[in-house]
C-alpha cells in the first residue's frame, strides 16, 4: 500500500515539477526506464512470493540503473553505439518478461 | 540453478540459462534465507530499509513520469520544426503571389503610360519587339506538341525504376530547337514562355525551364507558319520522337492549333544590355534585344501580335 501511494506521488511530483532533462542525459532515460521497470517486476514477484527485501529491492534498482547507464556510457566511448544498449535491452527485457509471467502465474493461478 | 545444500556459494555457470529459468535477482532468495535463519530485523534497521525503498519508488515514479513526458516532448519537435517551415512556404508563396500580381498590374500602367506618350508607330514596333521577344503575351496558329514519359516499370529484383521511358531535358532541348528552326515565333513549354535567354535543364528527376519545374506531359505550343505541325513530324526531331514512342512507349503527338494565346515570360533578365535614362534610348535598347532573338525573323511578318 505504501509502497503504491509513494509511487503516485512520484507521478505527481514529476507532473507537477516537469523537469526537463539535460541533452547529456537523455540517451540514458530510456535504460534507466528499463531498469527500473525491471526492479519493479522484480519487486512485485519477490512480494507475491512473499520473499520481499527492501534492501534487496534498493540496491538492485540503484545497481540496475547505475550499471545500465555505465554499458550505454562504455557504448558511446566504444563507439559501437546503441549496440552495447540493445544488449541491456536483452537481458533485462527478458528478466521483466519472466519475473511479469511469474506475477500472472500468481495473481491469475495460469 | 545454484545448488542451495552447499554452503559455499556457487554461481551459475550459464548465464542465459539462468536467466531465462529464474528471472528473479537471486538475491531476494538469499535475504529470504538469511532472514529464515536470523529472523527479520527489526526496528531501526527495518525502517530504514523500508523508507529506503519507500524513497526509491518515489524516484521511480518521477523517473517514469520524466521518461514520458521527454518522449512526448520529443514527438512533436520534429513535427512542429516542419510545420513551421510549412507556413513559412506557405505565406512566402502568398506573398510572391501578391508581389507578382503588383508588379503585372504596375506593368499594364507602365504600358498604358507608355502608348499614350509614344502613340502610333512607335508603340506598334515596340510590341513586336515585346511579343518576339517574349515580353508580351502573343496570339495566333501554329503546332502543339504533346510529349508524355513512357511506363517505368520497377525492376521486382534490384527494386529500381527503369526511367528510360521519361522525358529528359535533353528531348524538350530538341523539340523547341526544332520548332525554332521551322519558324517558331514564341514558344512555350507547360505554360512557361521561352525567351532567347532560357534554360531547360534536368535536375534530379525534374526538369527546370527557367527554373520552374514542370512535369510530365510536356505540352509544347508554338506560334509559327500553319505546316509546322506537319514539317515537326516530317524533321528529324518528329522521326526522333515517333521512335522513341514505338520503342519506349513514350507519348507524342504533333497537331495544328489556331488561336492560342501564349503567357508573358515571367521574367527577361537582362544581363548585358542596361536601360539608359534619356528617352531616345529606344535604337541602342533595340539593337542589343533584337541580337538576343537572332533566330525569329521579321516580326511584322507573322500572324502573331503583341499587345496586352
Amino acid at each position: 500500500m505504501i509502497a503504491v501511494l509513494a509511487l503516485a506521488a512520484g507521478v505527481v511530483l514529476g507532473i507537477v515539477f516537469h523537469p526537463t532533462v539535460p541533452a547529456g542525459l537523455q540517451p540514458y532515460l530510456p535504460i534507466a526506464v528499463i531498469a527500473a521497470l525491471d526492479a519493479v517486476s522484480g519487486g512485485v514477484r519477490a512480494k507475491l512470493d512473499g520473499i520481499f527485501d527492501d534492501k534487496q529491492f534498493v540496491v538492485s534498482f540503484i545497481s540496475n540503473v547505475l550499471v545500465a547507464a555505465l554499458i550505454v556510457y562504455l557504448g558511446d566511448q566504444l563507439g559501437v553505439g546503441g549496440q552495447l544498449s540493445t544488449g541491456v535491452v536483452v537481458v533485462l527485457g527478458v528478466r521483466i518478461f519472466g519475473n511479469v509471467a511469474a506475477i500472472r502465474r500468481h495473481l491469475f493461478r495460469a | 540453478m545454484t545448488e542451495e545444500e552447499q554452503p559455499k556459494r556457487v554461481f551459475a555457470p550459464d548465464f542465459l540459462t539462468e536467466l531465462f529459468r529464474n528471472p528473479l535477482d537471486p538475491g531476494y532468495a538469499d535475504a529470504a534465507a538469511r532472514k529464515a535463519v536470523e529472523g527479520a530485523p527489526a526496528g531501526l534497521r527495518r525502517w530504514t530499509t523500508r523508507g529506503a525503498s519507500t524513497i526509491t519508488l518515489l524516484v521511480l515514479g518521477f523517473l517514469f513520469v520524466v521518461a514520458y513526458q521527454q518522449t512526448i516532448a520529443d514527438e512533436p519537435a520534429s513535427t512542429k520544426a516542419r510545420a513551421a517551415l510549412l507556413q513559412q512556404v506557405q505565406s512566402r508563396r502568398d506573398q510572391t503571389t501578391q508581389l507578382q500580381q503588383q508588379a503585372d498590374k504596375l506593368g499594364d500602367d507602365v504600358a498604358k503610360l507608355r502608348e499614350r506618350e509614344l502613340g502610333g508607330a512607335a508603340v506598334a514596333q515596340l510590341r513586336d519587339m515585346e511579343a518576339a521577344t517574349g515580353l508580351a503575351p502573343v496570339k495566333g496558329d501554329g503546332a502543339r506538341i504533346k510529349l508524355g514519359d513512357g511506363p517505368t516499370p520497377i525492376n521486382p529484383v534490384t527494386g529500381e525504376r527503369n526511367v528510360v521511358a521519361r522525358v529528359k531535358d535533353t528531348d524538350l532541348q530538341l523539340a523547341t530547337n526544332a520548332l525554332w528552326s521551322l519558324g517558331a515565333e514564341a514558344i512555350t513549354i507547360n505554360g512557361q514562355r521561352l525567351t532567347a535567354t532560357s534554360t531547360i535543364r534536368q535536375a534530379g528527376e525534374a526538369i527546370l525551364v527557367d527554373f520552374q519545374p514542370v512535369t510530365t506531359p510536356y505540352e509544347v505550343i508554338a506560334i509559327g507558319p500553319d505546316d509546322m505541325a506537319k514539317d515537326f513530324r516530317d524533321g528529324y526531331a518528329g522521326k526522333f520522337f515517333k521512335e522513341l514512342a514505338a520503342k519506349y512507349g513514350m507519348s507524342f503527338a504533333a497537331s495544328d492549333v489556331r488561336g492560342v494565346t501564349l503567357p508573358a515570360a515571367t521574367e527577361l533578365k537582362l544581363r548585358v544590355a542596361e536601360p539608359i535614362p534619356s528617352p531616345s534610348a529606344e535604337a541602342s535598347t533595340s539593337s542589343s534585344s533584337s541580337g538576343s532573338v537572332s533566330s525569329s525573323r521579321s516580326v511584322s511578318s507573322s500572324p502573331s501580335e503583341g499587345g496586352r
